[in-house]
C-alpha cells in the first residue's frame, strides 16, 4: 500500500462543516446517507447537510454509477428534412466531493479506468473521474459476504481515494494520497487539525481484519487458472441453475461497466442518443439480430461475468475485476455468493494440482 | 464531443442487391472529415439512423476507392430495418473505422482465394477490390462466391466486372435449386464448388465469409487443398455497441471481436473458446 503524503485531523464537527462549505459553495457532496423510505436503507446520494450523512452503515448501490451513470445523454439529433443536426451535449461536470466512500468502492475506479482508457479515452467516464475527488472511510462494517482481502485490497485500502478517513478519537485521522486530497485541504484549511490520536487510528486499523478472517485464505489466482482452462465445464450451467438472469449482481457492483447505446426520440423529429448501464446477465445482451446468441443460456451468461472479473479482464488489464465488495451476493435473489463462487472454482483447481504433481516423471 | 459522437454521412446512392439486401454509397458531409477520412480492408465502422440507433457492419467498399463509402447489409433488426429505408439524400452517422484490418501487404507476391458465401461478400469484396486496384503486386486472383439462389446474388454489378477480366478467375455458384433458366454459373454449394476448383495453395492465402455452415464445411476442403490454418483469414462479428473495447458484449472469452478484430486467421479462429 503506498504510503500518505500528509496526515491531518478532522473532528465530527469540523466534517460537518466541511459539507456544509463545500455543498454551499457548489460542490456536490456524495455521501452514504438514509434514503428517505420507511425502511431506513442507505445509499450514495447528493446531499446537502451531515445530518443525512450515514457513515456507520454500509451503501446499498454502487459508486460506479456516479461515473457510469444508469443512463446518460451523448448528444442530441434533430432532423429537418433530410438534414440531422447534432448538439454534443455539454461535457463540462462541476467539481465533486464523495464523502465516507467503502474503500472497496473506491478500488473499483482505477480499476474500471484501465478498460475506460483502453486505446481509446472514454470522455464521459474521466469528466466524471477529473471532477470527483474521493474521500474513503476505513470500513468496519464487514459482514460474512465481503472479501477485499481475498482479492488484494483492504478495508483501511487507499486505491481510488484522494483522502482516507480512519477513526480516531473525536474525529477522524486524514491521510493525504493525491494532489487532489491535498488540494482540497489547502482549499479549506478551517477544517483541518494537525493529526492527533494516531494510536487510536492504529488501533482501529489493527481491529479490521478479524472480521475478514474467512477471506484470507482465497486464492483468486487459482480460480483463474481453473476458468482458463474450463470454458466448457458442468460447473457453469450448474452454477446457473439457480440464477434467475436478474442482473442485480451487475447493477450493484462497482466494477461491471457494461452498457448499451440506444436512441430515445422526444416527439417527432427530435431525441437523444443515450448511453445506459446495460447487464451481461440478460439474455437479449449479445443477441445478434438475425436470432443467433452467443451466450444463448444462462450458464453462459454466469460464465462470462465470472470470467470477465477473475480470468479475462486480469489478462488483458492486470487487474482483478472485483473489489470484494460482496454487494452481489447480498443483492442476489437465489442467494448465489461470489465468494463462495470463487472458492469453489480455486478449490477445483487445486483438486487438478493435487492429481497432477510437478517434478518426476509423470 | 465524445467519442461516441458520430459524423453525419449523406446516402449518395442506394442499390438494392436482393430483396432484403442493399447497399448505401456514402459521403462524408464535413469537407475536412472526408479529406482525413482513412482506412485498412477489414475494418468496421457503426452506422446509424438517428432516432433507431447504431449497427455494426464492415466498410464493403475498397480503401483504394476513396472517397467512395459503401456499405452493405441485410434487413434483419430494428436498425438495419430503418437503414433500408433510407433514401437519396438522406443523412445517417458514421463512427469508425475500428477493429484491425486484412494485412494486404504481407500478402504482396502471393496468390488470392477468395471465398464468399450470401452477404458474406461485402467484406470479402472489400479486400478483393483493394487487390485488384492494385493488381500487379499478387499472383492469381480466384474468386469463388455463391448464394442460395441467383436471386440472392449480391453484387451483381461487381460479379460482372470480375468475370470480364482475364487476370482474375470468378467461379460462381447457386446452391442446388436456386438455379434459374439462365443461369451461366455453377450449381452446388461453395465448399464442393471450391474443391472442384481447386486453387493452389503454394504461396497462396485464402479469405472466407460467409454463413457459420459454409465456413465449417469450408475449412475441410481448404486444408485438403493444402492451405495451412495460418494462409486462411476470415473476418468474425458479433453483437457491438461502442466498437472500442468498452461495452463488453463482442468478446469471445479473452478475445474482443472489436479490438484483437474483426480479422482473424483460421489458426486464432481454432484457438477461440466454443463461443460464437
Amino acid at each position: 500500500m503506498s504510503e500518505p503524503s500528509n496526515l491531518k485531523h478532522i473532528d465530527r464537527a469540523q466534517l460537518a462543516g466541511l459539507v456544509e462549505a463545500l455543498a454551499g459553495a457548489g460542490t456536490a457532496v456524495i455521501a452514504p446517507a438514509l434514503r428517505h423510505d420507511a425502511r431506513g436503507t442507505v445509499g450514495y446520494r447528493t446531499v446537502t447537510t451531515m445530518a443525512d450523512v450515514v457513515l456507520d452503515k454500509r451503501p446499498d448501490n454502487a459508486l460506479k454509477s456516479f461515473f457510469l451513470p444508469p443512463t446518460e445523454p451523448l448528444l442530441h439529433y434533430e432532423r429537418q428534412g433530410k438534414d440531422v443536426t447534432l448538439t454534443p451535449v455539454d461535457p463540462s461536470i462541476g467539481p465533486r466531493v464523495v464523502l465516507g466512500a467503502l474503500p472497496c468502492d473506491a478500488a473499483g475506479l482505477p480499476i474500471v479506468d484501465r478498460v475506460m482508457d483502453w486505446d481509446y479515452r472514454d470522455e464521459p467516464w474521466f469528466g466524471r473521474r477529473d471532477a470527483t475527488t474521493v474521500i474513503a472511510l476505513a470500513c468496519d462494517k464487514a459482514d460474512s459476504a465481503c472479501f477485499c482481502t481475498g482479492v488484494g485490497l483492504a478495508p483501511d485500502g487507499a486505491s481510488g481515494s484522494d483522502l482516507l478517513l480512519v477513526p480516531a478519537g473525536d474525529g477522524f485521522l486524514v491521510e493525504v494520497y493525491s494532489d487532489k486530497g491535498q488540494a482540497l485541504v489547502d482549499l479549506h484549511p478551517a477544517f483541518f487539525g494537525e493529526p492527533r490520536d494516531q494510536e487510536q487510528a492504529q488501533a482501529f486499523r489493527a481491529g479490521l481484519g478479524a472480521a475478514l478472517s474467512h477471506a484470507d485464505g482465497l486464492d483468486p489466482a487459482a480460480a483463474r487458472a481453473w476458468i482458463e482452462g474450463h470454458f466448457i465445464d458442468p460447473a457453469w450451467p450448474a452454477l446457473a441453475l439457480s440464477c434467475h438472469g436478474c442482473g442485480a449482481c451487475a447493477m450493484v457492483c462497482p466494477t461491471c461497466h457494461c452498457f448499451d447505446i440506444v436512441d430515445e426520440q422526444e416527439g417527432v423529429a427530435k431525441g437523444t442518443r443515450r448511453r445506459n448501464q446495460d447487464y451481461c446477465q440478460y439474455g437479449l445482451f449479445t443477441l445478434h439480430g438475425a436470432g443467433h446468441n452467443p451466450r444463448g443460456d444462462q450458464g453462459a451468461r454466469i460464465r462470462q461475468r465470472v470470467s470477465h472479473k477473475f480470468a479475462i479482464y486480469p489478462d488483458r488489464f492486470d487487474a482483478i475485476l472485483c473489489t470484494g465488495c460482496g454487494r452481489c451476493s447480498r443483492a442476489c435473489a437465489a442467494g448465489i455468493d461470489m465468494f463462495e463462487v470463487v472458492e469453489r472454482l480455486a478449490g477445483l483447481q487445486a483438486d487438478i494440482d493435487e492429481e497432477t504433481p510437478t517434478g518426476g516423471d509423470l | 464531443m465524445n467519442l461516441y459522437h458520430p459524423h453525419l454521412m449523406r446516402v449518395t446512392e442506394r442499390i438494392d442487391e436482393t430483396v432484403d439486401t442493399v447497399t448505401l454509397r456514402l459521403a462524408f458531409q464535413d469537407p475536412a472529415v472526408a479529406e482525413a477520412f482513412e482506412f485498412r480492408a477489414g475494418q468496421f465502422a457503426e452506422y446509424s439512423v438517428f432516432g433507431e440507433g447504431e449497427c455494426t457492419f464492415c466498410i464493403a467498399s475498397a480503401p483504394t476507392r476513396l472517397p467512395l463509402i459503401e456499405c452493405s447489409f441485410k434487413k434483419v433488426g430494428k436498425v438495419t430495418t430503418a437503414l433500408s429505408r433510407l433514401e437519396v439524400g438522406d443523412t445517417m452517422g458514421f463512427r469508425g473505422p475500428y477493429g484491425n484490418h486484412f494485412p494486404v501487404d504481407a500478402w504482396k507476391g502471393r496468390s488470392l482465394v477468395f471465398i464468399a458465401g450470401g452477404i458474406g461478400l461485402a467484406p470479402v469484396r472489400c479486400v478483393i477490390d483493394n487487390c485488384l486496384d492494385r493488381r500487379d503486386e499478387f499472383g492469381d486472383v480466384t474468386i469463388v462466391y455463391g448464394a442460395r439462389s441467383v436471386s440472392d446474388l449480391v453484387y451483381k454489378g461487381e460479379l460482372e466486372a470480375w468475370a470480364a477480366r482475364a487476370d482474375v478467375r470468378l467461379v460462381k455458384t447457386v446452391d442446388p435449386g436456386g438455379e434459374t433458366q439462365d443461369w451461366d454459373g455453377q450449381v452446388g454449394f461453395v465448399p464442393t464448388v471450391l474443391g472442384d476448383a481447386a486453387p493452389t495453395s503454394d504461396n497462396a492465402v485464402a479469405i472466407v465469409c460467409g454463413p457459420p455452415i459454409m465456413i465449417k464445411f469450408t475449412l475441410p476442403v481448404l486444408d485438403k487443398l493444402g492451405f495451412s490454418q495460418d494462409q486462411v483469414y476470415t473476418t468474425l462479428e458479433n453483437r457491438m455497441k461502442c466498437g472500442l473495447g468498452k461495452c463488453g458484449r463482442c468478446n469471445i472469452g479473452r478475445v474482443y471481436v472489436c479490438k484483437d478484430g474483426p480479422v482473424f486467421t483460421a489458426a486464432q479462429v481454432a484457438e477461440l473458446p466454443a463461443d460464437m
